[in-house]
């Protein structure tokens, strides 16, 4: 039994409790409140004037899958071979037991569950998975919800990988449009010809991995996570999915302040960020300003760094900026920790500090908002995993 | 005559006055203190309850040269077709008077003076210059210092583009060196060729812009802005500088934190950064927020900057915050975004500090200049109100 006592507890869902007390037992949250009473034996770890929070949910990044710094070698999120590689799966690409310097970076700054996903090369690029950050053996004892999502990408991405530079399909934006729903469609004859299998086993086709992994997005349990910048893009990624009836997230949601209360009426959830890039064509409207007008509007927003492309350690930090140009706080913290992990399916496990979640927690010196915050403590599973 | 009175001023080389004056004429700095009588028909800014600073000095920067999000059509800063260009100069490709978003962002920050170079694909890329942000008809209008450094570079660009990409030198370190002392010797030798032929004019020979733009290196009258991120690859680039007698700055001092010391025992100085990014390449890897402190206590004159295409320049305060955060003196990190790289431009007799005589580029603050909530109220370039009229 671990106890955390003293400390002014963000719950994100259930208010703030200045002073409150945590019981931990079996890496889950046992009890939390004001006069929580410390069973005889505990453990106790004093967090007077501290802050104690849940740990961060980022729900869009690359860690692991691409090492940082080493190039090619440690490069392995996207399969530009092939732009329609359903069958692929990020977590045979993620180097847990490795020292990789991004998941490390994301323990360190509190960031304990992660939705890691394939690149943005293809036009459908294979499933996501969602991790601990926590380091274990091997990555199948990391994860939380495998698998997640399965990435797609709307856009200039694949134009330039196929189109621009190997001169193969696509190359326009009815390019990608057509390929994906040729996978579907190609999906939806495999599961009708099981359906009617059922009846004549002999008439049972050959598995296929790649509409296999298709399935479980036309059955609608995991969604198309949905890789687009512009407003046109992500109607034209909704045209699609309605046709056939499969579920959307919206990531980067950069144009997301031309279409909010469309998004809403659809009820789809977004993934805002990485907010300080606008390098390119479609990212040249991204505005930490979009949050605020997506959530006015009634959308759900997390908001995400996208790392590597801007450093996972920049996630607190990206938060108060969002809060300088106008979201809330409260939606601020929300937009780092429950809010991704409902759009992540886990928020039954992580995202909030409440009894029978998991003990994920961030320790920290001050205001997660306040830039001078460090953080002191991190907890996975009712572990201490990183002590400053 | 402009006053701007009540404020925080942070004079920066003449430390703070609560509660103080300035007087703005003729695009100059005429009077700033505590007690200063602000001439009658002077107009007034009311700056109370503001924090009041001089304009951001920005030592390495891409703006203007490359435009943000336009591809390349819009990407004029490297040269990638031959490796030593000194006598290509980033003025050429400089869009003034096109609401170019790096410059526009630049004003609205407070980011007064700007180093823009050619990049770093190159071992020898171009002459810099140092402009002001004020928009003007032209670049040339804009201009504070011109050339304000010849850019070479180390490391892995000039190898990754000729020798990975196009099958040519350089392909290695070896390669990259050998280029640089090949050229600053054919320097040379056109110096000598020009000093003899002053006793025998019919021996001058044929005027060469490249060997030009090294002469003005190997007479003292421009540095070189090295590129390099590793200790080994600065290592290299004082190798061939104090060979050839010449003066650099360290442009990204990436792993500043193993050589600092030694830095400071040559005298040369760091501009350090980008640090708002991860790591991605081999050479960056040690990057990390701590090694302004470690430059600091080492001794080392040092600047901070973004190098910036485009809109990110807005973030140069909020890279000396992140310092800050990691242990630089604030003092020390309000001189690393003015002052200092003033200095190391070779401008600060115009601009880096709110002292008599200087130009009158000002910032007003809501608040502490290092706070990511702080909002910029106004900014002022040579007297005149550009932002928040």
């Amino acid at each position: 039994m671990l106890a955390i006592k003293g400390g002014k507890i963000l719950t994100i869902t259930q208010g703030t409790i200045e002073r409150g007390t945590i019981l931990i037992e079996d890496g889950k949250i046992l009890d939390v409140g004001v006069d929580v009473q410390i069973p005889e034996g505990a453990e106790v770890i004093d967090a007077t004037g501290k802050v104690v929070m849940p740990g961060l949910v980022e729900a869009q990044c690359h860690l692991g899958i691409v090492e940082e710094s080493i190039g090619w070698a440690g490069a392995d999120s996207d399969e530009t071979t092939d732009p329609a590689t359903p069958q692929m799966r990020v977590i045979d690409g993620i180097k847990a037991n490795a020292d990789e310097g991004g998941l490390r970076a994301a323990l360190e700054t509190g960031v304990t569950t992660i939705q890691v996903l394939p690149g943005s090369g293809n036009v459908i690029a294979g499933t996501a998975a969602v991790l601990k950050t926590a380091p274990k053996t091997v990555v199948d004892e990391m994860v939380v919800r495998n698998p997640s999502g399965m990435k797609i990408t709307f856009g200039d991405m694949p134009r330039r990988v196929y189109g621009q530079t190997q001169k193969k399909t696509p190359s326009t934006r009815m390019g990608i449009a057509g390929i994906l729903r040729e996978w579907l469609v190609k999906a939806q004859n495999y599961m009708r010809k099981k359906e009617l299998a059922k009846e004549d086993p002999s008439k049972m086709p050959d598995k296929d991995l790649k509409l296999e992994a298709l399935e479980p997005v036309l059955r609608g349990e995991i969604p198309l996570l949905a890789h687009a910048h512009r407003a046109d893009d992500i109607a034209s990624v909704v045209r699609v999915a309605e046709e056939f009836g499969v579920k959307v997230v919206w990531h980067h949601a950069t144009e997301g302040h031309r279409v909010a209360e469309w998004v809403a009426r659809k009820g789809i959830p977004a993934v805002h960020g990485p907010a300080m890039r606008r390098g390119t064509w479609e990212m040249r409207e991204m505005s930490f300003k979009t949050a605020k007008v997506l959530h006015d509007a009634g959308v759900k927003i997390a908001i995400t760094t996208d790392a590597t492309s801007q450093a996972i350690r920049l996630l607190p930090l990206v938060a108060a900026l969002y809060v300088k140009n106008g979201l809330p706080r409260d939606v601020a913290l929300r937009a780092m920790t429950i809010n991704p992990a409902e759009i992540l399916g886990v928020a039954d496990r992580v995202g909030s500090i409440e009894r029978g979640k998991d003990a994920d927690l961030r320790i920290l010196s001050g205001d997660p908002l306040d830039i001078k915050s460090k953080v002191e403590m991190v907890l996975i599973d009712g572990k201490i995993l990183y002590s400053a | 005559m402009l006053a701007i009175k009540g404020g925080r001023i942070l004079t920066v080389t003449k430390g703070i006055i609560e509660e103080g004056v300035i007087l703005v004429e003729g695009g100059r700095i005429v009077e700033v203190g505590r007690d200063v009588r602000i001439p009658e028909g002077a107009e007034v800014i009311d700056a109370s309850g503001k924090v009041v600073m001089p304009g951001l000095v920005e030592a390495h920067c891409h703006i203007g040269i490359v435009e943000e999000s336009v591809g390349w059509a819009g990407s004029d800063g490297n040269e990638a077709t031959d490796p030593v260009t000194p006598h290509l100069r980033a003025i050429d490709a400089i869009k003034a008077n096109a609401d170019e978003r790096g410059l526009k962002a630049a004003l609205e920050t407070g980011i007064t003076s700007v180093q823009i170079l050619p990049g770093s694909a190159n071992v020898i890329g171009g002459t810099g210059v140092v402009v002001k942000t004020a928009p003007k008809t032209t670049v040339d209008e804009m201009v504070l210092r011109n050339p304000s450094g010849l850019k070479v570079a180390f490391g892995e660009n000039p190898r990754r583009v000729y020798g990975q990409g196009l099958k040519r030198m350089p392909a290695t370190r070896m390669g990259v060196a050998a280029l640089l002392r090949e050229w600053l010797v054919k320097a040379q030798n056109y110096m000598r060729k020009k000093e003899l032929a002053k006793e025998d004019p019919s021996k001058m020979p044929d005027k060469d812009l490249k060997l030009e733009t090294l002469q003005l290196v190997l007479e003292g009258k421009i540095p070189l802005r090295a590129h390099a991120h590793r200790a080994d690859d600065i290592a290299t680039a004082v190798r061939i500088a104090e060979k050839f007698g010449i003066s650099l700055s360290w442009e990204h001092a990436t792993e500043g934190h193993r050589i600092g010391g030694w830095l400071a025992s040559k005298g040369v100085p760091a501009i350090w950064g980008p640090s708002l990014m991860g790591r991605p390449k081999w050479e960056m890897r040690e990057l990390n927020f701590e090694t302004p402190k470690v430059l600091h206590e080492a001794g080392v004159k040092f600047a901070i900057m973004t190098d910036a295409v485009g809109s990110g320049i807005r973030f140069l305060p909020l890279c000396a915050a992140m310092a800050v955060k990691h242990g630089l003196p604030w003092e020390a990190a309000l001189k690393a975004v003015t002052i200092t790289p003033a200095e190391i431009l070779g401008v600060a007799d115009r601009v880096g500090s709110i002292e008599r005589g200087k130009d009158a580029d000002l910032r007003i603050l809501s608040g502490d200049p290092f706070d990511p909530m702080t909002e910029v109220e106004m900014v002022i370039v040579d007297g005149e109100v550009l932002v928040g009229r």
